[in-house]
């Protein structure tokens, strides 16, 4: 029936059609309903029987359980310190909706996700909306069809985001990203930067005091408390590991932006991700490598800063390294086509995080920056691959 | 052609050179003055501002007349006439070995590495003699230097005002040392309680209502590395190796 | 007089040095924080470029092409030394601002480019409209970056507040991105695109065409 009716309506959204503005809309609408007739037959850049659309939608479920351990967490930090500080509910429109499902219990999980989705789900579904308006617009003026990269860009945003960020911000952020970060190079596919992790360090850098800092971690107001990552730069490892255990910061129930406390939620993701081969397992590796290289130099050296003693297995759970080193990193289209040149961007992405989490006396957290990073290298790492191939080939040619 | 021969090429050289020359420096020279006017009134305006006294309405020399300069010997703590007053540069002398003092890093809480052994202090005097002091401060922050002069009440421990008039922090992170809110906050603390330095900037909010919310001042959010480098150069300009020494002499009158 | 007219409005939007030719970029990152001192960084370029045509052109014909370019440097280099010792005499505060950048419009692309390409084949006064028209040019684009960026980095428009930020006590939060030079970058990159969706001629011919709501199976 429903086929029947897109089939009937399809001519006029084409050229010359009378709603040919919309053919994004219609396109989007329709392929996410049905199978389309027309999926990938020959090579192009997904060498799989599955389209562009499949891959990315597995990558969205891939997020699931980070963004339920993400609500759960947040949850549980805001309840937890509720109850320390004797606060009975949140305020205003949070407070009704939790008070309509759920309680305050920190011991309840279903009191957590419910805390926990009052601030994840308005961030999510801003950035959402937001995102898809870009994407819809730049599809209808440009007339190509509507990418769903833009729902793997929104759900990674937003899971990004600290949860008490104000929702403007979180609106401003995405645009950026999905503007600037893409649809200037000509959308998804011909973006060199990763859209979510741009229009995150925008964010990063306009809103320092909103994105960094002490105050926007936990989603009480009034409450200030550090990341694991800032206590160890101005306290030390010691005094960072009193804080939390390496199996609390591995499982995640410690302080940071929603989806990238758990390190166990997101292997569970990345273990899809693995399974499915659209994540790089190269990529991963060379990103644990360079990290732990570079890290256990940095501990052989005595220094007052306390962030060259941390060893690099506690650089792995905390702050965002699981998460860019999983999904972040992995994003095919910014990340290094050739398989070495995967190896090695990957590499570089790990360097550069414990360079700048270490030696940048400003950054306590290098993720994003080393990503991007990364990004920009890209295809330079490409070059020199192919051309080390081709000299390669030419000798034994010779 | 005429204009590529040698001759001529050299001669056009030499020509443009002279004219050029003659404009540049004849340019130098005449507006020399009016330049060594402006940094002058840089300084005082800066001088002003920090102290939290310059007022938009007077002109800035009119509101420098109740000031005057002296030099510190900051070894022994006293005023001291021994250097002339209108040549003394102290930016230039704190990195000349023969007029500064190099600071091993564990004396450095600063991080300026040669402190000038002597420094420039101005003094606010009215009808009842000394009203306010004005100490030159120095230190690092989080990226660069950070130069401005910190101002004392005639209590010599209360403070009148702060104020950076170089450094290079990061925009709305650092950089907010600028803010006049936060500049505001400093005015009124103690600085020193029975003697002892205590003045201190803090991570966080300062607690009004207990006694030591008198000392502490809040640190900027988002900032630590600005904050802590501010506390550390107001620690170390009011100890014993900054002016601390010349405020008891000042305090006992024998300055 | 069509001819005068055209040379002196041509480069604000045609031939745009910065939007079109993408020259003098350096500078229009570095003193756009604030809208007072991009005008006067705008001023000192504007005199600079209108008087080194101006004299490079009175010369042209006594110029040996072998040093021309040296001929031209020092032109260019003793009035930008005269307008920075002018400024730090007139202009303190500004001055010390833009700091180093007033001496970097020795080597400001602008300059040098109209120089070379202008003033060296036309007559005094047409070269002395020239200058002043790509200092306008310069200057369009400078002051529009200045606004966005002292507007939505600092909440003020020339020192004045705008939008009082909410460190001081108001509502806005400032933008601290804006302040920091990369955003004219941006700025600059939309104001580009602006300008090109607008007049068309200006866009570069595209690499390749993407069909309009092409199927995959049509384009095979």
């Amino acid at each position: 029936m429903l086929r029947k009716l897109f089939d009937k309506y399809e001519p006029h959204f084409h050229d010359g059609g009378k709603w040919d503005k919309f053919y994004a809309l219609y396109e989007a609408v329709d392929t996410a309903l049905f199978k389309p007739a027309d999926t990938t037959k020959n090579s192009s850049h997904v060498r799989d029987s599955i389209d562009l659309k499949r891959v990315m939608i597995t990558v969205w479920i891939a997020t699931f359980p980070v963004i339920f351990f993400g609500m759960w967490n947040v949850g549980f930090q805001a309840n937890t310190i509720m109850a320390e500080m004797g606060m009975v509910s949140q305020e205003g429109l949070r407070g009704m909706f939790i008070g309509l499902l759920a309680g305050y219990d920190a011991g309840s999980i279903w009191d957590n996700i419910i805390h926990g989705a009052a601030y994840f789900l308005p961030i999510y579904i801003t950035t959402f909306v937001v995102g898809i308006f870009w994407e819809v617009l730049f599809a209808s003026i440009r007339g190509h069809e509507v990418n769903e990269g833009a729902f793997v860009t929104t759900i990674l945003f937003a899971l990004c985001c600290p949860p008490d960020l104000p929702l403007w911000m979180v609106a401003f952020g995405i645009s950026f990203g999905i503007v600037i970060g893409k649809e200037v190079f000509g959308g998804t596919g011909k973006n060199f930067l990763n859209p979510a992790l741009t229009g995150r360090v925008f964010l990063y850098f306009a809103y320092p005091a909103y994105m960094s800092g002490d105050a926007v971690w936990t989603a009480v107001d009034g409450y200030t408390g550090a990341t694991m990552l800032s206590v160890a730069a101005t306290e030390g490892v010691v005094a960072m590991s009193q804080g939390a255990t390496w199996l609390q910061s591995f499982f995640g129930t410690i302080q940071g932006s929603i989806g990238e406390t758990s390190t166990l939620a997101i292997l569970m993701g990345g273990a899809l991700l693995l399974a499915t081969k659209i994540a790089s397992w190269r990529i991963i590796t060379g990103v644990l490598v360079g990290s732990a290289l570079l890290s256990s130099l940095f501990n052989t050296i005595d220094s007052t800063n306390p962030m060259f003693a941390m060893p690099f297995y506690w650089h792995w759970v905390i702050g965002g390294f699981a998460f860019g080193a999983i999904f972040m990193a992995t994003d095919p289209v910014s990340a290094a086509m050739t398989n070495n040149g995967k190896f090695w961007y990957g590499i570089l992405i790990g360097v550069m995080v414990i360079l700048i989490r270490v030696v940048n006396p400003a950054f306590p957290e290098g993720m994003m920056l080393a990503i991007l990073f990364a990004n920009l290298f890209a295809p330079l790492i490409d070059h020199f691959v192919v051309n080390a191939n081709i000299k390669r080939r030419l000798a034994r040619g010779q | 052609m005429a204009s590529e021969s040698v001759q001529k090429t050299l001669s056009v050289a030499l020509v443009l050179c002279v004219v050029c020359a003659v404009v540049v420096s004849s340019a130098a020279v005449i507006l020399r003055p009016t330049q060594e006017e402006n940094k002058l009134l840089d300084l005082k305006t800066n001088i002003l501002a920090s102290a939290g006294l310059l007022r938009q309405d007077i002109d800035v020399e009119t509101q420098f007349e109740q000031i005057t300069s002296r030099i510190v010997d900051l070894e022994t703590g006293r005023f001291t006439e021994s250097i002339d007053i209108a040549t003394f540069d102290q930016r230039k002398s704190s990195k000349d070995p023969a007029t500064s003092t190099a600071l091993s890093p564990a004396n450095d809480p600063a991080k300026i590495k040669r402190r000038e052994n002597y420094a420039t202090v101005y003094i606010v005097s009215g009808d009842s003699g000394l009203e306010k002091i004005i100490l030159p401060i120095k230190g690092y922050g989080l990226w660069s230097t950070l130069y401005g002069f910190l101002a004392l009440e005639a209590d010599l421990k209360t403070v009148a005002g702060i104020g950076f008039y170089e450094h290079a922090e990061t925009p709305g992170l650092g950089g907010e040392i600028d803010n006049p809110k936060w500049k505001a906050s400093w005015i009124g603390k103690q600085a020193y309680n029975e003697g002892e330095i205590a003045i201190s900037v803090i991570k966080g909010k300062a607690d009004l209502s207990r006694p030591e919310g008198a000392y502490q001042i809040d640190g900027l959010a988002g900032a630590t590395l600005t904050t802590r480098g501010v506390h550390n150069l107001v620690q170390y300009w009011l100890g014993e190796e900054g002016f601390a020494p010349l405020i008891g002499y000042l305090k006992s009158g024998d300055a | 007089m069509a001819n005068i007219k055209d040379t002196l409005l041509e480069p604000i939007v045609v031939n745009n040095p910065i939007a079109l030719q993408i020259l003098g970029i350096c500078s229009a990152l570095a003193v756009t924080s604030s809208m007072k001192v991009s005008f006067v960084m705008c001023l000192a370029l504007t005199v600079v470029c209108a008087f080194s045509n101006f004299f490079v052109s009175l010369i042209r014909h006594h110029i040996p092409g072998s040093i021309r370019i040296i001929v031209q440097m020092i032109i260019i280099a003793s009035l930008v030394i005269v307008v920075d010792q002018v400024l730090k005499a007139v202009a303190y505060d500004v001055s010390k601002q833009l700091s180093v950048f007033v001496g970097l419009i020795i080597t400001n692309c602008i300059v040098m480019g109209r120089a070379e390409a202008f003033a060296m084949k036309n007559p005094p006064i047409p070269s002395f409209l020239d200058g002043i028209g790509n200092g306008l040019g310069y200057s369009v684009i400078l002051m529009i970056v200045a606004f966005f960026r002292e507007l939505f980095g600092a909440g003020t428009l020339w020192g004045v507040v705008v939008l009082p930020v909410e460190t001081n006590g108001g509502w806005y939060v400032a933008n601290g991105m804006m302040l920091m030079p990369p955003s004219a970058f941006v700025l600059i990159g939309l104001l580009i695109w602006g300008l090109r969706s607008w007049k068309k001629t200006q866009v570069e011919k595209a690499d390749f065409k993407i069909t309009k709501n092409s199927q995959p199976s049509e384009v095979i």
